[in-house]
């Protein structure tokens, strides 16, 4: 399956959840700006424009979807996934907030402990994985629902910081990172044999994952190309942007040309746009990192998005080739550096099962999924 | 120009509600609240402003609506003030400064100092009004609400429910007991100051963690907790700064930093360390922020808010115990009794008139520090030597037709008579753009107006036998002897001369302020 440009989670899931383009659910990232400023924020869920599948008709549990903190009220039972800053306001209805508790349920692993050691990663990992099983089975049983759903992103994180222990059979983590992939077989497994007959069962990834050797930070080349002029100054962040930038990134890929009446410092009037997207364009197609070209696709935001919200679009999107991941971020000193994660997101190997009855699409995206319940549902 | 807090940021800002961070290289969060840019991307929550939504704290003052001019910078907009010991000479004193520009004050007191005053049998020359007066002529008379609770420090489960209810955005703490003398009365009274000091300092700093961790506490500390070192090393804000090099044994190390060494000279004082490090060690361990503000000896009557209504004037106290140097030296002109001094008179100390202590005040309340950060400020507007303030106030009492002499006494304390000094004092003026705006004449003039006034002059009279000192650090209870008793402008100044550093750029002062 094909999952969202950019391939990152938050806009992904909200395709998957909605159907929709980002062009027509507005979630383009895990950030953007508020707007008229150049104060980075994190899109919470009331920024999604589409209705997700569970506005339909009947009883929903969706458990750990990312990007729907804070909880907002559905017929049954929802717990938001990643990011969700307090359980609190990650839970409807909220008297199910104890319930959660009792069973130390965790959203997420902490990624803080996961970076200190992979003993902790992993503790942290199998910990919130049986407290998520413990979550589904009692809502199994408690609520009589149409729509289940539950999202294990456990996998994930231990990709992002281990795919290096996968690929090498003889690292010290190798056995231990697939009995993490066993148990999440076994959780597979107890749904599985708790179908009933009539069930129907979906299965899916938001997008796919393969090895990475180099961040790629995409404002240090701006910034080298002459394109952006902005301090290193982590307290005020992209609010240090200066007069003269033509054009900016956010997470991953995401390219802005930072326009006049748009932005604080914008510059770029209507009628430049084009030759500026021209320009940067050629400029990302000849980044190369020892001799290797790094970019393997410019997007520009007509190619890939439609809807009413597309003037919140970023101009370019850019994907990588194998071996880079791309960073947004204002302060980092060069282009090109490393970290402990060795796993990146793949845009074009998602994966999406459905039972024989389900109909699944030929060379399908996240946008399809919904469509595919609604046969199911009959909606 | 700008404000000189205009570029602080929602990192500082206490309506900023801190909600962890997360990690979008590995697609995770972490629950933890680790308030460091260097452990990944900070979310925050606006309190003031939730439409916002999750954001990265890079707002500046100046950029944000909730924050707006006024007379000493950018303020937040009604930002809540808890005063604890609101009803001291310099609690009242600010809860009415603040109450007028704008902030909504809150406040606890046990009144613990009117009855250690009234325990050694003194009382305020001043004459104050009980508490329920004092709140009903602040608001007839300036419109000020305060919000009043009577809460002993240490009562550590009122005090919890009040912080939950205001939520201060801002803690000053003045409820100490502020007095060498008094903590060396004897073993009682050393045990109730380290008390109420120590262990209600160390109470109110978990209760922030706990109630208002995004709030900043405005601690007052004293010039008195780094002694005066006989080395004439310069008397840094708190730390050593970054080219500070310490050389032994032909090594070298670096001392930027570093606390300094502090050197109490009493056991109030040490109480007052004792807090410095209570309170450095939880901004370490709990990323608390926190001013340390080591006010040099106050002195003066006179705000426009307390002078604005004889119901509204803070108290005065001019006995052995709480009177301090300046006060006790316009009292005695007053009596045109002589001035006393301890030892050679020759003691150095820095100093601020009640009036630019409060503005210091209000512009550090509205330029909090960030997140973990402790940050200490010399808070003294001149230095000057005992016995040349003696002569000052001598000088001004003959314009008031007073002919004083001064008085040397056996010193009752333990401590250096005759000491190099030199303050240092940067950041009031390059940091906080603070000017000081009363000079030692003019407070003194103020003072004498105001305690020559018929019914204060009485007051004083009845205490007069409370003002020469007979608490002695050495335990013993006596007098003082006379050592000699001079005219002055008799006695040339001698020996060390007192220096304090104020930087060397320009100091800023604050734009007009816009209508």
């Amino acid at each position: 399956m094909r999952s969202s440009i950019p391939e990152i989670s938050s806009v992904s899931w909200s395709s998957i959840i909605t159907g929709k383009n980002p062009g027509e659910h507005n979630i383009y990232g895990f950030t953007e700006l508020i707007p008229g400023t150049y104060t980075l924020s994190f899109p919470h869920f009331a920024k999604l424009k589409s209705p997700p599948f569970w506005s339909q008709e009947g009883t929903f549990v969706i458990i750990n979807v990312p990007s729907t903190y804070p909880a907002a009220p559905l017929n049954g039972f929802l717990v938001s996934g990643f990011i969700s800053p307090d359980l609190e306001r990650a839970v409807h209805p909220p008297e199910y907030i104890d319930t959660l508790k009792a069973f130390n349920y965790k959203i997420d692993v902490d990624t803080k402990k996961a970076r200190k050691s992979p003993m902790l990663l992993f503790k942290e990992l199998f910990e919130a994985l049986e407290s998520r099983m413990k979550v589904c089975h009692y809502f199994w049983e408690k609520i009589d629902w149409d729509v289940f759903m539950v999202v294990f992103t456990g996998s994930d994180r231990l990709e992002h910081f281990l795919w290096h222990a996968y690929e090498d059979e003889t690292h010290e983590y190798h056995t231990k990172f697939l009995e993490f992939f066993t148990r999440v077989d076994g959780c597979i497994q107890e749904i599985g044999e708790s179908l009933r007959k009539s069930d129907s069962l979906i299965m899916l990834s938001d997008h796919g994952m393969e090895g990475t050797t180099f961040n790629v930070n995409v404002n240090c080349y701006l910034e080298e190309k002459g394109f952006l002029t902005g301090g290193k100054d982590p307290k005020r962040g992209y609010n240090n942007i200066q007069k003269g930038t033509k054009a900016f990134a956010l997470d991953p890929g995401r390219i802005y040309i930072n326009k006049k009446g748009k932005y604080p410092s914008g510059c770029i009037d209507h009628e430049e746009e084009e030759g500026l997207l021209h320009e940067l364009v050629d400029t990302f197609t000849s980044l190369e990192k020892d001799g290797e070209k790094v970019i393997k696709k410019v997007y520009s935001k007509d190619e890939i998005y439609h809807g009413q919200y597309i003037g919140c679009a970023p101009d370019l999107v850019l994907l990588p080739r194998k071996g880079f991941n791309l960073k947004g971020g204002i302060t980092p000193e060069s282009v090109f550096d490393t970290d402990v994660l060795s796993g990146k997101h793949t845009q074009e190997d998602a994966f999406l099962y459905g039972k024989s009855n389900t109909h699944v699409p030929e060379n399908p995206s996240v946008e399809d999924v919904v469509p595919l319940l609604k046969r199911i549902m009959g909606w | 120009m700008k404000p000189h807090n205009a570029e602080k940021t929602c990192w500082n800002c206490p309506a900023a509600v801190f909600k962890g961070n997360v990690d979008f290289r590995a697609c995770g969060q972490s629950m933890e609240e680790i308030k460091s840019v260097e452990e990944g991307m900070i979310v925050i929550e606006c309190a003031r402003r939730p439409e916002l939504g999750h954001f990265e704290p890079t707002i500046t003052f100046e950029q944000c609506p909730e924050w707006v001019l006024f007379q000493y910078g950018l303020m937040l907009k009604n930002m809540k003030v808890m005063i604890l010991g609101i009803d001291g000479y310099l609690g009242w004193t600010l809860a009415l400064k603040l109450g007028r520009l704008g902030f909504k004050v809150s406040g606890i007191d046990n009144f613990l100092r009117r009855d250690c005053v009234m325990e050694k049998g003194a009382h305020t020359i001043v004459p104050i009004e009980r508490m329920t007066e004092r709140l009903h002529a602040a608001k007839e008379v300036l419109g000020v609400n305060i919000n009043f609770r009577r809460i002993d420090i240490q009562d550590r489960s009122k005090l919890k429910e009040f912080m939950e209810e205001v939520k201060p955005e801002a803690i000053v703490h003045y409820a100490e007991i502020p007095s060498a003398p008094y903590s060396m009365v004897d073993c009682d009274h050393a045990v109730k100051v380290q008390e109420n000091n120590v262990l209600g300092t160390l109470g109110l700093l978990f209760l922030i963690k706990e109630v208002v961790p995004e709030t900043c506490l405005i601690k007052l500390g004293t010039m008195g907790e780094y002694g005066s070192p006989l080395t004439g090393r310069p008397l840094f804000e708190g730390m050593f700064p970054a080219d500070a090099v310490m050389v032994w044994d032909n090594r070298e190390w670096s001392l930027g930093g570093e606390l300094t060494p502090r050197d109490p000279v009493s056991f109030y004082h040490v109480s007052k360390v004792q807090d410095t490090f209570n309170v450095y060690e939880a901004c370490k361990y709990w990323w608390l922020r926190s001013y340390d503000v080591m006010q040099g000896v106050i002195y003066g009557v006179h705000t426009d808010e307390v002078a604005a209504d004889p119901r509204l004037r803070t108290r005065l106290d001019v006995d052995e115990w709480f009177g301090t140097v300046m006060n006790r030296f316009v009292t005695q002109a007053i009596l045109e009794m002589p001035l006393t001094i301890y030892g050679t008179g020759e003691q150095i100390r820095g100093f601020i008139a009640l009036e630019d202590a409060m503005e210091c005040m209000a512009r550090l309340i509205v330029s909090p520090p960030e997140p973990g950060q402790y940050d200490v400020v010399n808070q003294v507007s001149g230095l000057h030597k005992l016995n040349v303030l003696a002569e000052t106030v001598a000088k001004v009492a003959g314009t008031f037709g007073s002919d004083i002499k001064i008085q040397k006494l056996e010193n009752p304390r333990v401590e250096a008579d005759r000491h190099p000094f030199e303050a240092v004092s940067r950041k009031l003026p390059h940091v906080f753009g603070f000017t000081p705006k009363v000079s030692l004449e003019k407070e003194i003039t103020r003072m004498f107006e105001l305690l020559m006034q018929p019914d204060i002059k009485k007051r004083i009279e009845e205490k007069v036998h409370l003002i020469m000192p007979r608490t002695r650090w050495d335990g013993f209870k006596k007098v003082s002897d006379v050592l000699e008793v001079y005219e002055p402008g008799t006695r040339e100044d001698m020996g060390y001369k007192p220096r304090l550093d104020r930087g060397q750029e320009k100091v800023e002062v604050e734009p007009e302020l816009k209508t």
